[in-house]
């Protein structure tokens, strides 16, 4: 064979497969993007309102977001001083491991200081932690100021969902996007983000 | 050399008997055809590129059909992201419960059982209407009613006789008649026949529909282009991808035909050995 | 890295012979060097076949095999699944493809007598492929449970109450309802994504080995095992890689642009390949007013019309499909290509061809006496064909077959 027809063969296999393998990225698309979230998922999974105005001082409720609690804890003034009180206790005071959305703008970690919304979802093996906003001695703390316990492996946040030192969860509970159109509270959409 | 000629015949064979099948079917499935008494249905040609006319045509669908027909496989959402309607707009102007999202299906604000006992059916869904009926259908139906005093609501239908919906759209065309004129008698020639006069002989024909003037709202252009822009809208929530389908599948051929350009030049490449093998041997 | 990587494989290669297969049926495997387009529609089936099991694995996990929501879950597939679209218009389109190419495939066989000794069980096992794949495209069209699914069911299922004793209550058992209902839909949807395609791939499976094993044929008749080189290897013959391999490149090339015009501009196939009447959701109480089975079912419908007994008519569809399978005991001739038949075969092959193409063509529109009238001189040609097949293969005069390819 001749050294011109090998250079021709040799470029024609390249482009060839060239072509040919550049197809299959296109190819795969499809089936990759069949498995996002369909519009009726993402549909189920919209951005819930509620009234925030109607909860009591100290009150915590609990509402479902893509089909995941999320709490809401509307604080008092006396449970919002006892924050800096748990600092020293806390593993990561300033959510410097986790994405926080609305970071260093308030002390209760939301859009608004009067109330905290976060995930109710444990970092550590995602059991939901239970609210106990009274100020003392309790089995798995004997210094509590109020806040969060995981009964599945005894991880504590503060009221404010961060994480207490030394125990299994590692990270604060995740603040969802939010935001507060005068007393309605907006879970799963900010338009300032 | 004329064996494989011989095949190549019987190719052509199945493929012009083939074609004449095919053609035969088109021009059977005009017989009887589906717009009944209107005759052939008016030519329908959607344009899924011109957005104004979709905007217009979910306008009028959502001000005239969607208190009776819902859309329950579409999200409204959708709809006005593939209309390129801003949503808060969108929301405001054509979304009348306020209750809704824009994830929301279009299911309907009317209780089926509610509706079977006005119009003694539930108005049917029409999602898909485009794609059971087809356009041409929906372009000529919705232009199709005409005054008929014994009907329950006064109105029939040329393209679907004894139809139950009532023509809600007639505030804006106006009413509508069956009328008879003198048309020209057609000699063999295709020319008008004519007396010794040399006027045109004429013989009267009725079932034409003529609209009464003045009493609509629109001409009888502004009409058809309502109708117009409504049927394209329901050629877009047919198959909401439709546009986009199209558009990629240009892309798509395109690649296979320089793949196959490409893998040919090889083929022939490769096929050189062959023939020096068979040289040697 | 290398090194590791080759003792791996001699290890596994002296336990598994990959190797061995390798080169024996992929890229040493002997081809006839010389055949014609015809020849490439097995590949062309293989293609869409891998194409029909991918598109319908993704299909499965949208999809909703209950009476309430399979057909708005065909819809959601469409609209809310990203690119769902492509993968049912994939899955729609390789099911038509897939007849019109094993439709030419079999032809392919007729045409250069492909089922000739010692390639009966490759016909065989193809032949219940084909019969394999009718059931699966049956139950597959049921599963979006429109209007044109509940309807064919409807008149399919009842072939069965056609059967005398046993038939009404066949009928039952098959739908296990009163009517086609969810439990039929979700029993048809088993079938069709597990039980029929583990069938269909070891059929052809069994149907590779068998040709693999007598060797492929080609368009002359020639036995190319006649003259061998020194090697042993044919020397009409070409290594299956790269030459047969870069043949069926462009093959699929062509075969994917014309895949691709159709799924992309044409999916509904102008009706023909999805009906317009399946866009309706199935409602037992309403009748569409023009019921046609899909076009590759269409010759056989047309027998089974043609036949104004309901049990004749059956036999005689069941007739059509099965005498395919005794072809190679049917044709007595001498040589295998129909390039060196004579005028008789010719002239036969025609004659089926076009009949074959007209039923095809009647199945699929209404009624009329001179159509009535057309199906059963097709139907009667169709057999003919088989059934005369004995005696004008014996007694025509036929030509020399060369030596060489």
């Amino acid at each position: 064979m001749q050294e011109k027809d090998k250079t021709r063969r040799k470029v024609l296999i390249g482009l060839t497969s060239a072509v040919g393998l550049s197809g299959i990225p296109f190819a795969a698309t499809p089936f990759i993007a069949a498995w996002n979230p369909s519009a009726k998922a993402k549909a189920a999974g919209a951005p819930v309102k509620l009234d925030v105005s109607k909860m009591q001082f100290g009150q915590q409720i609990q509402v479902a977001w893509r089909k995941q609690p999320v709490f809401i804890v509307r604080h008092t003034k006396e449970s919002l001083a006892t924050l800096d009180l748990s600092v020293p206790k806390l593993a990561d005071p300033n959510s410097d491991l986790i994405e926080e959305p609305y970071k260093g703008l308030n002390p209760s970690r939301s859009k608004d200081p009067g109330y905290s919304v976060f995930s109710g979802v444990c970092t550590h093996l995602g059991c939901a932690p239970k609210y106990f906003p009274e100020v003392e001695p309790k089995p798995w703390d004997a210094t509590w100021n109020g806040g969060f316990f995981c009964p599945c492996h005894g991880s504590m946040f503060d009221i404010v969902g961060r994480v207490f030192k030394g125990v299994p969860a590692s990270t604060n509970l995740l603040v969802p996007p939010h935001m507060f159109d005068g007393s309605i509270l907006t879970i799963g959409e900010d338009r300032e983000l | 050399m004329n064996f494989f000629k011989l095949e190549i015949n019987l190719i052509f064979k199945f493929v012009a008997l083939t074609v004449t099948l095919f053609f035969s079917s088109i021009s059977h499935s005009a017989e009887g055809g589906p717009c009944k008494d209107y005759g052939e249905c008016d030519v329908f040609k959607y344009s899924l590129n011109d957005i104004e006319s979709l905007q217009r045509g979910a306008a009028t669908y959502i001000n005239y059909c969607y208190g009776c027909h819902s859309l329950k496989y579409s999200r409204w959402g959708r709809v006005a992201s593939d209309l390129q309607i801003p949503e808060d707009i969108f929301f405001e102007n054509l979304v009348f419960d306020k209750s809704i999202k824009p994830g929301d299906l279009m299911t309907g604000s009317m209780p089926e059982e509610e509706s079977a006992k006005w119009f003694g059916v539930a108005p049917p869904d029409l999602t898909l209407v485009s794609r059971y009926k087809g356009d041409d259908w929906i372009y000529s139906y919705l232009r199709a009613y005409y005054e008929d005093a014994s009907k329950q609501y006064g109105v029939n239908n040329l393209v679907y006789p004894g139809t139950a919906m009532p023509n809600v759209l007639m505030a804006l065309q106006g009413n509508q008649r069956l009328v008879c004129k003198d048309i020209p008698v057609l000699a063999k020639n295709g020319g008008e026949k004519r007396d010794d006069q040399g006027n045109t002989i004429t013989k009267e024909k009725c079932g034409f529909l003529e609209v009464e003037e003045g009493t609509g709202a629109l001409n009888k252009e502004e009409f058809d282009s309502l109708i117009y822009d409504l049927t394209n809208f329901l050629v877009y929530v047919g198959e909401p991808i439709k546009a986009t389908r199209e558009r990629i599948g240009w892309y798509v051929v395109f690649y296979f035909l320089i793949f196959t350009a490409l893998s040919s030049l090889l083929y022939r490449e490769f096929h050189k050995d062959y023939n020096m093998k068979k040289g040697k041997a | 890295m290398t090194e590791i990587a080759g003792k791996l494989f001699s290890w596994l290669n002296t336990r598994l012979p990959i190797v061995n297969t390798f080169e024996r049926h992929l890229s040493k495997h002997p081809v006839p060097s010389k055949v014609n387009f015809w020849y490439l529609f097995g590949a062309l089936a293989a293609v869409t076949l891998i194409i029909q099991i991918v598109t319908g694995i993704w299909l499965i996990m949208p999809y909703s095999n209950t009476e309430e929501q399979a057909f708005s879950s065909i819809e959601y597939i469409m609209r809310d699944v990203d690119y769902g679209w492509v993968i049912r218009y994939m899955h729609t389109t390789g099911a038509s493809l897939f007849f019109a190419v094993v439709y030419l495939h079999m032809f392919r066989g007729l045409l250069y007598g492909s089922y000739q000794k010692p390639k009966e069980l490759v016909w065989i096992f193809g032949c219940t492929i084909y019969l394999a794949m009718m059931a699966e495209g049956f139950l597959g069209y049921v599963l979006p449970y429109g209007q044109m699914s509940y309807w064919g069911a409807q008149v399919i299922i009842s072939l069965f109450g056609a059967i005398p004793y046993i038939g009404e209550s066949l009928e039952l058992w098959v739908r296990g309802d009163y009517y086609i209902s969810g439990i039929t839909v979700s029993r048809f949807f088993a079938l069709h994504v597990v039980a029929l395609p583990l069938v269909l791939i070891a059929l052809v499976f069994l149907h590779l080995v068998a040709l693999h094993e007598v060797g492929a044929g080609n368009p002359e008749g020639v036995d190319i095992e006649e003259f061998l080189d020194d090697d042993g290897v044919p020397l009409d013959s070409v290594p299956f890689f790269p030459y047969k391999v870069l043949n069926a490149l462009v093959a699929i090339g062509v075969f994917m642009t014309v895949f691709s015009i159709i799924m992309f501009f044409f999916p509904e196939g102008g009706g023909y390949f999805i009906e317009m009447a399946n866009f309706e959701e199935a409602n037992p109480l309403v009748t569409p007013d023009h019921i046609a089975p899909v076009w590759y079912y269409a010759p056989f419908y047309t027998m089974l019309r043609a036949i104004p007994d309901p049990l004749g008519g059956l036999i005689v569809m069941a007739a059509g499909v099965a005498i395919f399978f005794i072809v190679p005991w049917l044709d007595r001739s001498k040589v295998a290509s129909i390039r060196y038949k004579g005028i008789y075969s010719k002239i036969a092959i025609t004659l089926f061809g076009v009949s074959f193409l007209t039923l095809g063509y009647l199945g699929t529109v209404g009624v009329t006496e001179v159509r009535k009238t057309m199906s059963v001189v097709c139907t009667v040609i169709y057999f003919a064909y088989f059934l005369l097949m004995p005696i004008y293969t014996k007694y025509e005069t036929t030509k020399e077959v060369p030596d060489r390819l």
